[in-house]
């Protein structure tokens, strides 16, 4: 065994009294692959800005090639071969894919004038070593989808031809078909000789792309091993710290379909990406709704929820047409949606949770003109408690909690509203198993009270395990819509070939 | 989804609102005003003497609307810098050295209003806000409200009533300060870092830009120009006055706006500015020429930048 390209040696890092990381040891092979898990707040976003330079370690020991390094910000990092690839993209929207790419180390001619043109050409190249054809370096980055931004961040941080890559959280915004192609990257990363720490919540892609995974919980380091020799059922007890497998089972529901539906969806158009769908929700039932990005699945819900322009279609909500024209008209509607983006649409994050789950009820908990305190306070603990939400109390800022908790907070704001059409767009990316499970059984205890749910997902397992009945979306159109109920022979390997 | 990605550089009608403006307010002009001399060469050149401070202004105003800050202190800083070119004139000083205090006036505020921006991390509005109100307050007390008359010709040639080649000088200046301007913008990489800082501070602080240093250079600039503007002012009007460049600031502002700058910092462009000071520049002469009164005047020129700015500020709106 070769010597570790990197090891990390009693890593400790308090935040004012709080200790988030203790006695933290981590080592990396060269080109390994290295999978890094915990749920939130276990440490390893610490962990990685510690390694990145962007937060400095109370105390241990960095030793990178055999020699000790001490560095305190991200650009002394990259110097020492360290690149970061942010969960939040850290690129400027307002440039083009090269000017990012190149940003701060562009090539002068002897006039000290940028020679963009010499840019785009190593642009074009690093996107052909990584066989990314159908991005453009002179597109502006507020033109791309999230897909190919990662890419270009790929490719942003390939450009200081690093030794050592982290990655966090990666795969959270892209396809299944974009996570496909992100792992034949990394791939090519890997031969190439270039070591990478995988962060991610999905543990499936941890099996199916690292070497070695390391666990975090509440700040310990409390396994690590090659991937051969543990599996899925190990890692999760080792996350949690309890033996008990955490998927929700699938509950057996009676749907009465002879009754008319809750919802029905005529021959939705809109813009030109979803060309006129149909389809029924019925009481008591969880919708799905499968397709890649850019099958129009988020086009279809937030134009039910009227934030998107619906060219053509009819809403028939328990019999009665209904016109949407604006998110207004889908709460007076009893339609309640969770946004795909909970940090900018989902809450205000400098608001409190009370704040929060309060602001779609505001008219329901006033006396007079003015709100009555008591009955806020006891929606909101109610949610609070009923959602199993981890804060010191109501009063908490919600920009402070995890991506869990946050997420925890926007369902509590729609189900306050008593609305019987929820609308979930993605609701589980980046959070952990826990909190996607406490959600999900709150969303199943709100559609056997006779409520229906419309459910999109990426991760099409998510779906599989949830929905009674599935849509499957290809370009814009139906392609076919397949039950899932319990007794339905459904898998996530099927739903998989339908899609593609 | 390929394809769009592939299209690049798209035609954008909000990229262009601008230029076409122009034309659309000059074409309306030369219609209304056939016999009222809007359009002789005489008229015309008048206008872009006219109109050279603003341009000058809003060149620097570009850099600091573009990397996300806002100067609001310009009008008092060409007050004061053209009161103490003046004076420096007075005092029967070289004219460079009058030029190069009147210049330093507008860097040193540029300088302090930055420092105090980066280093407080208080809002530019605000700071500038203040700062303007401290500056206008020296201008009236540098000369006790009193004009500065200048009567050294050689200044009053180069920096007003002087032309080359039957070329206003005014004019001269202006696409001087515009070819530096843009290519400092665009084809540098500090105007790089000044869009990008404008365009994603944490993403910029990440990639490695001293984003401070930015800030405080983008408001030097702003300074500099604004001084520039006030040398030009006294230059033509052969002297300097307490309330130079008082009406400046929001022309200024609307004028970069217009030209396609993003009040939120990220793009902007210095060609953009000066088409967009030359369209307040014509409506003010067309105005004038339609015998309007000034109360009149007032209220079609901020009808025209509401028509102006919905235009080219329009938010996208998906789908």
């Amino acid at each position: 065994m070769k010597e570790p390209i990197l090891k990390m040696l009693g890593i400790s890092k308090s935040f004012s009294t709080v200790e988030v990381l203790h006695n933290v040891d981590f080592t990396l092979n060269i080109g390994e692959i290295h999978g890094l898990v915990g749920q939130n707040g276990a440490g390893k976003s610490t962990l990685m800005k510690i390694l990145n330079g962007v937060e400095v370690k109370d105390s241990g020991n960095i030793i990178i090639f055999g020699k000790e390094e001490e560095y305190n910000n991200p650009i002394q990092a990259r110097e020492k071969g360290i690149s970061m690839i942010f969960q939040e993209f850290s690129l400027v929207s307002s440039l083009t894919v090269s000017q990012n790419i190149f940003l701060t180390r562009e090539s002068h001619n002897f006039l000290r004038l940028l020679k963009d043109k010499e840019s785009e050409k190593n642009t074009i190249k690093i996107l052909k070593e990584l066989d990314v054809e159908n991005i453009n370096p002179n597109e502006y980055v507020e033109n791309l989808g999230t897909g190919p931004q990662q890419i270009v961040e790929i490719a942003k941080a390939l450009s200081h031809e690093p030794k050592i890559l982290i990655m966090d959280e990666p795969t959270a915004s892209l396809s299944s078909h974009e996570i496909e192609s992100l792992f034949i990257v990394i791939n090519k990363l890997k031969k190439r000789g270039i070591s990478i720490i995988f962060v991610s919540h999905y543990l499936r892609e941890i099996f199916e792309i690292c070497d070695r995974v390391t666990v975090l919980r509440d700040g310990n380091k409390v396994f690590e091993e090659k991937i051969l020799n543990t599996n899925l059922k190990e890692v999760i007890a080792k996350m949690t710290g309890k033996e008990q497998d955490l998927q929700v089972s699938k509950r057996k529901r009676q749907i009465d379909r002879s009754k008319p539906p809750l919802l029905e969806i005529n021959n939705l158009v809109v813009g030109d990406i979803v060309k006129g769908i149909s389809f029924k929700v019925w009481h008591g039932e969880i919708f799905g709704i499968a397709g890649l990005l850019g099958s129009g699945r988020s086009e279809i819900i937030n134009s039910i929820y009227g934030v998107y322009k619906k060219k053509k279609g009819e809403i028939i909500i328990d019999e009665k047409r209904t016109s949407i024209n604006s998110p207004n008209d889908a709460i007076r509607a009893g339609i309640a949606i969770v946004p795909e983006d909970r940090r900018e649409h989902g809450l205000i994050l400098d608001f409190s949770i009370k704040d929060n789950i309060l602001f779609s009820v505001i008219k329901k908990i006033l006396s007079f003109i003015f709100i009555n305190d008591k009955k806020a306070s006891k929606i909101t603990n109610d949610s609070i408690n009923k959602l199993n939400i981890k804060a010191s109390g109501f009063w908490q800022v919600v920009k402070f909690l995890s991506g869990g908790n946050q997420q925890k907070v926007v369902v509590a704001k729609s189900l306050v509203t008593d609305s019987k059409i929820l609308l979930l767009d993605d609701p589980s990316i980046g959070i952990d198993i826990q909190a996607k499970s406490e959600i999900m059984n709150i969303i199943n205890d709100f559609v056997e009270s006779g409520n229906g749910v419309i459910f999109v997902s990426s991760e099409f397992d998510e779906l599989v395990s949830f929905c009674d009945r599935i849509l499957v979306l290809k370009k814009g159109e139906v392609d076919s819509i397949v039950d899932c109920g319990i007794e339905a022979n459904m898998s996530e390997e099927i739903l998989l070939e339908k899609i593609q | 989804m390929k394809d769009s990605n592939l299209k690049s550089n798209r035609f954008k009608v909000s990229d262009y609102v601008v230029y076409i403006s122009f034309f659309g307010i000059f074409a309306l002009f030369s219609i209304i005003l056939y016999d009222g001399g809007f359009l002789t060469g005489q008229n015309l050149l008048n206008i872009t003497r006219q109109t050279a401070m603003i341009s000058v202004m809003a060149i620097g105003t570009t850099f600091v609307l573009s990397a996300g800050e806002i100067d609001l202190s310009i009008g008092s800083i060409v007050a004061l810098s053209a009161l103490i070119t003046a004076i420096s004139l007075r005092m029967d000083l070289n004219i460079w050295i009058a030029v190069l205090a009147g210049l330093s006036t507008g860097a040193f505020i540029g300088f302090v209003n930055g420092i105090i921006i980066t280093k407080l991390r208080v809002p530019s509005f605000l700071i500038t806000l203040g700062m303007m109100t401290i500056v206008a307050g020296l201008a009236r007390w540098i000369t006790n409200l009193e004009a500065v008359p200048v009567i050294n010709d050689t200044f009053n040639y180069i920096f007003g009533n002087g032309k080359v080649f039957g070329i206003p000088i005014l004019l001269l200046w202006t696409v001087i300060f515009l070819v530096f301007g843009q290519i400092f913008l665009k084809k540098t990489s500090f105007g790089r870092s000044v869009l990008s800082t404008g365009g994603n501070k944490i993403a910029s602080l990440f990639t490695g830009i001293n984003v401070d240093k930015i800030k405080i250079a983008v408001f030097i600039i702003s300074g500099v120009s604004a001084s520039f503007a006030a040398i030009l002012y006294t230059g033509r009007l052969e002297g300097a006055r307490y309330t130079l460049g008082q009406a400046d600031l929001l022309l200024v502002i609307a004028a970069v706006i217009i030209g396609g700058t993003r009040l939120s910092g990220g793009k902007g462009t210095c060609v953009g500015s000066v088409v967009g000071s030359l369209i307040m520049g014509m409506i003010a002469n067309g105005l004038v020429l339609m015998n309007l009164n000034i109360a009149l005047q007032m209220v079609f020129r901020g009808l025209i930048i509401i028509i102006a700015v919905s235009f080219s500020l329009r938010e996208r709106k998906r789908l």
